[in-house]
């Protein structure tokens, strides 16, 4: 099978690569403000490099990765919010098959199968796509391949009217440590009643050597997170091998994205909480009240 | 210019009940509902259509099946986002409709669309698969732009600025109608309803269709599987002092300390 492979994010792109040769051989699509990346590239059959078009036209690369998809019977694109915003595009152009965020591909008496998590996390779909396919791929689950080098074919940039025009960009701040690569997290809900208090949260982290996350709310709605780094179906999954959910309810949406985690720990007021049926360990109090005893006995152990 | 918001018919996640022994997963059973994302779309046709001079419609194609509950379900779903200030509603519904994927149900929604409406408002994802690709895929079977992930959304005479939230940075855009736009949950608080108001979106008109599959789709469901996650669920007694105690020793016989 041939494969073209695109992501915004080189580190993304990487892990394109690795998982089209599950299916064939690779041609990873590069864009100009790329183009300082390409040694990175190991593995693939060939770059595509397009010179004159840059990652940030949305409307250029639907068109121009339609354009190419002719020659291949399978497009992957990451999972980040660009790729998924031009999944569905992408396969409506070529009247071809779609699946996001899938965690496995392969072939089957000629059929393409993938799985993807449904139902807020509560189901695996597996799914028999026809040919062509466009798919993205979920983070975090290829290693870019080390070896093998690709030949560079420049392609042009397609020339079409935009009718969306990018006024303005302003960066994020860069996350620290990120989340879904972190050991130990301790993930904070509305339960925290104002941003200060998170002092606490931050403080458990601390001793433990983790990173703090957030529900949706906390980190989206509420702003009081400095990155968008929310865990969930919609934000990042995480494998931690200790996560302690502090004041968070545990929907659906949230579990999703706590269900690798190895040891799950929860404090909650409210025993009914749907947190306590994800956890390990249930600890039904106060986090004012509990969580500086936990970081101060877990200090005097720690600290000898 | 009026504006069509799609409601999707969606299983309410937090009701489904799965069986992690046997791998059953009781999807009749669930009740579904119109996704919280596309309660924050409602409101904001609502909030736009004041600015754009004309009626915000809901638009729902059912994939749940023809039964009568389901039935019942949709059209309490859209009587939802009609008492929110929607000013009616399409319901499209029958057999085979679940067995439609996105390329079916976009094809059939650009019927219902085309010529009719200015803008598409819809929600990122849905609440049950929250897959994102039937904007999208709308938006390129009308030929129209598509903006996902809308924080922000402002007239500005024959287009629309819109902010939106991506992983690295914030982007404004702007966008010439007509145009399909997504939105997530920050955008706005969707308003709750009144029972006045629910009485009268009862009277409101919700024209019902019968769904016909325009073209055969290229996917298919082989299976649901149930992951398997268990966890100990230990309540750790005691008072504050003895439960942190409690809790430090299980996690050091877990060797996570
Ligand atoms: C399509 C879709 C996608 C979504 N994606 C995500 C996602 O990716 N991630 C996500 O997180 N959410 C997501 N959501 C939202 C999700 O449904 C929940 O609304 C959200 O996770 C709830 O956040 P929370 O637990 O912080 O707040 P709440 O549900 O309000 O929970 C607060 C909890 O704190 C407890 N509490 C209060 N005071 C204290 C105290 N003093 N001490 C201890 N406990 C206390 C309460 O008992 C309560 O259980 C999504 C929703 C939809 C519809």
């Amino acid at each position: 099978m041939k494969v073209l492979a695109f992501s915004h994010s080189m580190d993304l792109a990487l892990e394109l690569v690795s998982a089209g040769r599950e299916l064939g051989d690779v041609s990873l699509l590069v864009t100009s403000d790329q183009e300082g990346r390409i040694n990175e590239v190991k593995g693939a059959k060939e770059v595509l490099l397009c010179k004159g078009l840059d990652s940030g036209d949305q409307e250029g690369l639907v068109e121009l990765i339609s354009g190419l998809a002719s020659d291949y019977e399978v497009v992957l694109l990451a999972s980040d919010r660009r790729g998924r915003e031009l999944v569905g595009q992408v396969a409506h152009r070529l009247g071809a098959s779609s699946a996001v965020d899938v965690s496995s591909l392969s072939v089957e008496d000629g059929k393409l199968v993938v799985e993807r998590m449904t139902f807020g996390g509560k189901a695996i779909a597996v799914e028999e796509m026809s040919l062509p396919a466009v798919i993205s791929v979920q983070k975090g689950k290829f290693k870019p391949p080390e070896e093998g080098e690709p030949s560079v074919r420049e392609v042009s940039a397609p020339s079409i009217e935009r009718r969306v025009e990018v006024i303005e960009r302003k960066e994020k701040p860069k996350v620290g440590v990120p989340l879904d690569k972190a050991e130990i997290v301790v993930a904070v809900g509305r339960g925290f009643r104002k941003k200060e208090d998170l002092k606490l949260a931050y403080e458990l982290a601390d001793v433990l050597g983790g990173v703090v996350g957030a529900t949706r709310p906390v980190a989206a709605d509420l702003k009081w997170m400095e990155e968008e780094v929310w865990i969930g179906i919609s934000g990042v999954r995480i494998a931690p091998k200790l996560l302690i959910v502090v004041g968070a309810s545990g929907q659906q949406q949230f579990a999703a994205g706590i269900m690798d985690s190895k040891v799950v720990v929860a404090v909650n007021t409210d025993s009914k909480a749907p947190i306590f049926e994800q956890a390990d360990y249930g600890v039904v109090m106060d986090l004012y009240e509990f969580l500086p005893v936990l970081t101060k006995k877990l200090k005097e152990i720690k600290g000898g | 210019m009026d504006i069509a918001v799609l409601v999707k018919q969606s299983l309410d996640v937090q009701e489904l009940r799965v069986d992690q022994d046997t791998g059953k997963i009781y999807i009749e059973d669930a009740p579904t509902k119109a996704g919280d994302i596309e309660l924050n779309a409602t409101e904001e046709a609502v909030r736009l259509k004041e600015k754009l001079g004309g009626k915000a419609i809901a638009i729902m194609l059912s994939t749940g099946g023809a039964s009568g509950k389901r039935q019942k379900e949709a059209r309490e779903a859209l009587t939802r986002v009609l008492a929110m200030g929607l000013d009616g509603a399409v319901l499209i519904m029958g057999e085979g409709a679940e067995k439609g994927d996105t390329y079916v149900i976009a094809k059939a929604l650009a019927e219902e669309i085309r010529d009719k409406f200015g803008l598409v408002l819809a929600a990122e994802g849905s609440e049950d698969n929250f897959s994102g690709l039937l904007p999208a895929r709308l938006a390129a079977e009308l030929g129209w732009p598509y903006v996902a992930y809308a924080t922000a959304i402002e007239v500005e005479g024959d287009h629309v600025k819109v902010t939106r939230s991506l992983e690295d940075f914030e982007e404004v855009v702007r966008v010439k109608f007509p145009a399909v736009i997504s939105v997530t949950q920050e955008i706005n608080k969707p308003r709750v309803p009144k029972l006045v108001e629910i009485v009268k979106a009862k009277k409101k008109p919700l024209d019902q269709k019968d769904f016909s599959p325009p073209v055969e789709p290229k996917l298919t469901i082989r299976e649901l599987k149930v992951p398997k996650v268990e966890r100990k669920q230990i309540v750790i007694e005691g008072d504050v002092e003895e439960a942190a105690e409690k809790l430090i020793q299980a996690l050091k016989e877990e060797g996570v300390l």
